[in-house]
């Protein structure tokens, strides 16, 4: 494929994401008290985990990991900034402050303007926390989730295998965590040690399932057409693929097969 | 227009100009081959290219931040007398010291950093190992038995001894297929998500600018 092909296929792509989300937005503030979206395991325990913060007086302790703004991850940045925003909006009751921690320096602003406007209490220039990379930031956070006992930890952002010093330090103390990686390796280790995981673009619908704005759940139901008209893509590409080499397989056989796959697909997203 | 409509609307007009920029500068092939395309396509790629520049001098100057921040917490911390504050600005103190008199000198950092880091790696291996132990307590289901499975395969699969090999075999097909499949599919939702988020902060949709 050529470089202008793909160029189209850029802009066109943009363009029918920007119409989608225009469309179910209207539409999905009309429909907010209805639901939407699929659940996300791991979501509903973070209002009891708020809770027992505000009894306790302890502290949530929200992390970015290393990612950054200015580059490809700046849209994943604001995607935890907005979870991040409604988690702590649903914390103000509590008397103590959430913990922000980053590695990106970049991100340092992002998570002052956001504990700044969510925790109008004030005293947020010294919760927000900046430390070096990889190996050290996650020394720095398990000793920090030693001095400030932290209610909960939730890890969402950019991780790799450091991930599982700060989940283990957080597995010792007793103290529950959700965790999220935008990278393979961080996503592994937080499947097998944190309490409760989301996988991949359910990063992206996490503001959409802690808040009660309409307008996101209609972007994670955007993000599930997208992801289903590619699975749907790909699996009507692979037969085709098939029915040059196998006799049996025809285009009706295949249309059939896609219209199955559709109806299935539908039922499953339905019933969830 | 509040400060919240006038962030939006800066976000939008430079998301706008920078995405279109960068979706339609820099090829002439994309006008059809019409007389001055060239010089159309350059000039359509010079906005983009400007503001990614600028991106990159604030992300230079955050750096600044990054440690200002660090600076400022240690320092409200030890006014509550934690003393491990106290020995990180020292630290800091004595390395900015010790950089200037010796010149750029890096030693310092190669004798204290590389060793400490060198040892968080070692931790980082039993903390891997503890997790794997864990991962049946965490998720006993078929799925957390197929993630120790698959992990053990290709553990032993990596030791180089003659009676493992068709363990190699295995784990080597495991790598290229459906970890690899996975592994694309994680990433192929991340890039969606992304597009979505993109869209979502370029229309001032996003609570950054709603204030």
């Amino acid at each position: 494929m050529d470089e202008t092909t793909v160029q189209v296929y850029s802009v066109l792509f943009v363009a029918i994401t920007v119409v989608l989300v225009y469309t179910a937005r209207f539409f999905g503030r009309r429909r907010a008290r209805r639901r939407l979206q699929r659940q996300l395991a791991g979501i509903d325990q973070i209002p009891l985990w708020i809770t027992q913060g505000i009894e306790s007086s302890m502290p949530l302790h929200l992390s970015f990991g290393a990612t950054g703004v200015g580059g490809d991850q700046t849209p994943a940045a604001l995607a935890e900034a907005e979870f991040f925003h409604h988690v702590i909006g649903r914390a103000k009751a509590s008397d103590i402050s959430p913990i922000v921690t980053m590695s990106a320096p970049a991100t340092v602003p992002l998570g002052q303007d956001l504990l700044r406007r969510a925790w109008p209490q004030g005293n947020s220039f010294s919760r927000v926390q900046w430390y070096p990379p990889d190996l050290a930031y996650a020394g720095a956070v398990a000793a920090s989730a030693a001095a400030e006992e932290p209610a909960a930890h939730i890890m969402a952002g950019r991780f790799g295998a450091e991930l599982a010093l700060m989940l283990e330090s957080a597995d010792r103390r007793g103290q529950p965590s959700l965790a999220v990686s935008e990278r393979l390796d961080g996503q592994a280790v937080a499947y097998a040690m944190a309490d409760h995981v989301l996988i991949g673009e359910e990063l992206f619908a996490a503001p959409s399932a802690v808040s009660e704005d309409g307008g996101g759940r209609a972007d994670a139901v955007i993000l599930d057409v997208w992801r289903g008209l590619i699975i749907l893509g790909a699996t009507v590409l692979l037969m085709l693929e098939f029915s040059k080499q196998l006799p049996l397989l025809s285009w009706p056989l295949v249309a059939a097969v896609a219209a199955v796959l559709i109806v299935l697909g539908a039922f499953a997203y339905r019933r969830r | 227009m509040g400060s919240a409509g006038m962030a939006a609307f800066v976000a939008f007009v430079v998301g706008v100009t920078t995405i279109l920029s960068l979706l339609l500068g820099d090829n002439p092939a994309l006008f059809g081959g019409v007389p001055g395309s060239d010089e159309l396509a350059r000039r359509l790629a010079l906005p983009g290219d400007v503001l990614l520049r600028l991106v990159a001098i604030v992300i230079a100057v955050s750096i600044v931040i990054g440690i200002a921040n660090l600076l400022f917490a240690h320092i409200g911390r030890l006014a509550r007398g934690k003393i491990y504050s106290a020995i990180l600005l020292a630290s800091f103190a004595f390395t900015i010291y010790w950089t200037i008199t010796n010149k750029g000198d890096t030693s310092l950092l190669e004798a204290v950093q590389v060793p400490i880091e060198s040892a968080l790696a070692a931790l980082l291996f039993v903390s891997l190992a503890y997790g794997g132990s864990r991962v049946m307590q965490k998720r006993a289901d078929v799925w957390g038995l197929l993630f120790v499975a698959v992990a053990l395969i290709v553990l032993l699969g990596s030791i180089p001894l003659e009676g493992l090999a068709p363990v190699k075999a295995w784990s080597d097909w495991l790598m290229a297929i459906p970890v690899s499949a996975g592994g694309r599919a994680i990433l192929l939702g991340i890039a969606l998500g992304s597009v979505v988020a993109g869209v979502r902060a370029l229309l001032g949709q996003d609570r950054a600018y709603r204030g």
